[in-house]
């Protein structure tokens, strides 16, 4: 496999962030990034730039690019205006479900999919109905 | 025209198709272009598509039919039995 997508996931708690990270790395194997930022640096509910920045840079040493998910509102608009700061476009933030978005993203890139298909992959956990 | 397989094959007594059993699976049935349907008792899902897999509830012991469509169908069957009867919890 050339390289790998790495996947980031942003919540205001990072109780939230961390336990979906145990989850999606359990279902994809330790060779898929996957990173948390979660909460506010001094600790509390809230999203925090830096914090996404850095598990951005951590996910990204797989070299296939990164996919971040957000949980809610104001964690997505955090990513929005980072990635609009640093656009590029190995930094991609999926219009997908926290969670399911998330785990089937992080498998998607367990079996090499590219950047494209992990964002398709996860926004494509959208439809999904559980019963 | 393209080629079809399909056969059956039983989880393993002790292992549900959730989680990592699943995505096992789904990461084996994405190595191939063939499309790939997977049976169980509850219903029937692409065996491509983890959340549809995870919602068929699959019990251990419970038989799963595995049809493909593609060049690799022939391939994509087998691997995939192999990885259901090799599934552990």
């Amino acid at each position: 496999m050339a390289s790998t997508v790495g996947i980031v996931v942003v919540s205001h708690s990072s109780a939230l962030a961390e336990g979906l990270v145990e989850l999606a790395r359990e279902m994809a194997g330790p060779a898929v990034p996957i990173e948390p930022a979660g909460g506010r640096a001094g600790g509390g509910l809230g999203t925090d730039a830096d914090r996404v920045r850095d598990a951005i840079a951590r996910a990204g040493g797989g070299g296939g690019g990164v996919v971040v998910l957000g949980d809610l509102g104001s964690s997505i608009l955090t990513v929005r205006h980072l990635l609009e700061r640093r656009a590029n476009g190995h930094v991609r933030l999926a219009d997908a479900p926290f969670v399911e978005g998330a785990v089937t993203a992080a498998v998607a890139a367990s079996a090499g999919a590219g950047l494209d298909d992990v964002v398709a992959a996860a926004e494509g956990a959208r439809g999904a109905r559980k019963l | 025209m393209p080629a079809s397989s399909e056969t059956a094959v039983d989880l393993p007594a002790s292992v549900d198709l959730h989680a990592r059993p699943a995505a096992d699976f789904v990461r084996t049935a994405m190595r191939f272009d063939a499309a790939i349907a997977v049976a169980a008792p509850a219903g029937q899902a692409d065996a491509k598509s983890l959340l549809s897999v995870l919602a068929l509830g699959a019990k251990g012991g419970s038989r799963l039919v595995l049809r493909a469509e593609g060049a690799d169908a022939a391939e994509a069957v087998d691997a995939l039995a192999g990885c259901v009867a090799a599934l552990r919890d």
